[in-house]
């Protein structure tokens, strides 16, 4: 196990600094900062196949996004989840629904090239069960705040989040960092056909639980005109948490279509 | 009477097809912030709101965009700027082609026409490979205040430029190309600059005199 993290770092690590000649497509597990034009839909998907210390949990969100305008972007995450616990209990249910705003609040543009930052909120409504898995189903509120910067050129891409989820019952507050990389093996074409590799790594600091975990994800997408298909691994690389919240492993699989 | 018939069909089609192609305006956007294909698709998405819009082409790597549309509806400049943006792009450079003959445009570089006094043409060697140095060695001269028409060939490095001799010179042009990335006989681009461009850009040096 230890070689094979250190094989995927690694792999992580060179992919960030040959990072592509071309351009990529959008992040699998990170967020993004570009919009693609005002008044325009994106309905995806990114069904998560998740195993922790408690259980197993297959994570089913119907996303919508919606961009009122070049800079302003609203979202409704409608996700199922079906799971298998330790100690034998399973089911389905809806799990949190979740309201998603973005608002882009810097755009810097060049030839092939642009840099954007977006202030992001998350809201986790209460509607699933609580199965204390905080991204899946709580069964709390959770509110998220944070911005999103990306870097994106012909030469290679880089997509950056800072945020805090907060969450006002108990003590599971966190802050997260999410680094993203991609390197596209295609030639940039328009339209587009693009198959792209992500490296993606994801930080959270529980300093109430005083947990704190990195998790890096490989992926592998497939783009073509206004679709994606997206496949990718997330192991844990420092997995100090407490007992009941240790992440062994996630397999995320989705698509998303603009229109 | 059949080919009579024929050939009278043929004319009035071919007629009618001139016709149509010639009642079509031309569009062209120098457009920055296409970091990615689907920026591009973006792009593209947005213009189709305008019913009618026809060779939509989009070069990624140069920012180059074009299209065709009706000229009867008269597609006003201002109002292609406007949806590039609300495209969430920045419009540097429209030159709209009228179907009648007339060209409009926001570009600086035609405000100083051939032919006036003070302006001149040379040519100038300037180092470089591809469409991306094309891009970034003509918006280095469009951006100069005095330059009239630049062109520049991938393949004999040769760079076409007309300027105002009143308010600019060779050596102010020079500089600036350098100060992009790209080496002139008389200026070198710094070692940062030369570095920091794509692999497609990386060209041979120039040793300078």
């Amino acid at each position: 196990m230890k070689y094979c993290i250190k094989y995927l770092f690694t792999l992580g690590i060179i992919g960030c600094f040959s990072a592509g000649l071309f351009a990529q497509g959008p992040p699998i597990t990170a967020d993004k900062p570009i919009m693609l034009g005002g008044g325009s839909f994106t309905a995806k998907t990114l069904i998560e196949h998740r195993k922790t210390a408690i259980g197993t949990f297959k994570y089913t969100p119907l996303m919508l996004h919606y961009l009122i305008s070049s800079n302003a972007l609203v979202a409704v995450h409608i996700p199922r989840v079906s799971y298998e616990l330790a100690d034998g209990t399973s089911g389905q249910s809806l799990a949190d629904v979740k309201i998603l705003a973005k608002y882009q609040f810097l755009r810097i543009d060049g030839t092939g090239k642009t840099f954007r930052m977006v202030a992001k909120t998350l809201q986790t409504l209460p509607t699933g069960e609580a199965l204390g898995v905080m991204e899946l189903s709580s069964g709390l509120y959770q509110g998220y705040y944070g911005f999103v910067a990306g870097y994106e050129s012909l030469k290679y891409g880089i997509s950056f989040e800072l945020g805090l989820n907060n969450i006002p019952e108990g003590d599971l507050d966190f802050l997260q960092h999410k680094l993203g990389f991609g390197l596209p093996l295609l030639k940039p074409q328009y339209p587009n056909r693009q198959i792209n590799l992500f490296f993606e790594y994801t930080q959270q600091w529980l300093w109430e639980q005083k947990g704190y975990q990195l998790l890096y994800a490989q992926g592998i997408q497939y783009a073509r005109k206004n679709i994606t298909f997206d496949l990718a691994y997330q192991l844990p690389l420092v997995n100090d948490m407490p007992q009941n919240m240790t992440f062994n492993r996630s397999l995320f699989l989705g698509t998303r279509f603009t229109f | 009477m059949k080919t009579i018939v024929l050939f009278f069909s043929l004319l009035v089609l071919g007629s009618t097809v001139a016709f149509a192609q010639k009642s079509m305006d031309a569009f062209e956007v120098q457009v920055d912030g296409l970091g990615c294909p689907f920026c591009a698709y973006g792009l593209e998405k947005k213009f189709k709101e305008f019913k009618g819009i026809k060779d939509v082409k989009i070069d990624i790597e140069t920012g180059d965009f074009s299209f065709q549309y009706p000229a009867e509806k008269s597609l006003s400049l201002a109002a292609v700027v406007q949806q590039v943006e609300k495209a969430g792009y920045t419009p540097m450079k429209t030159v709209i082609s009228r179907a009648n003959g007339l060209v409009e445009t926001d570009a600086p570089l035609a405000a100083v026409d051939q032919g006036v006094a003070g302006v001149v043409s040379e040519k100038m060697f300037v180092a470089g490979n591809c469409e991306m140095c094309e891009a970034r060695i003509l918006k280095a001269t469009s951006r100069l205040q005095g330059v009239a028409q630049a062109a520049w060939n991938s393949k004999t490095k040769i760079l076409d430029i007309s300027f105002d001799a009143n308010v600019l010179d060779r050596q102010s042009i020079s500089k600036a190309i350098a100060a992009a990335g790209h080496d002139t006989k008389d200026h070198k681009a710094s070692g940062e600059t030369y570095d920091g461009l794509p692999m497609c850009c990386k060209y041979e040096r120039v040793e300078n005199k």
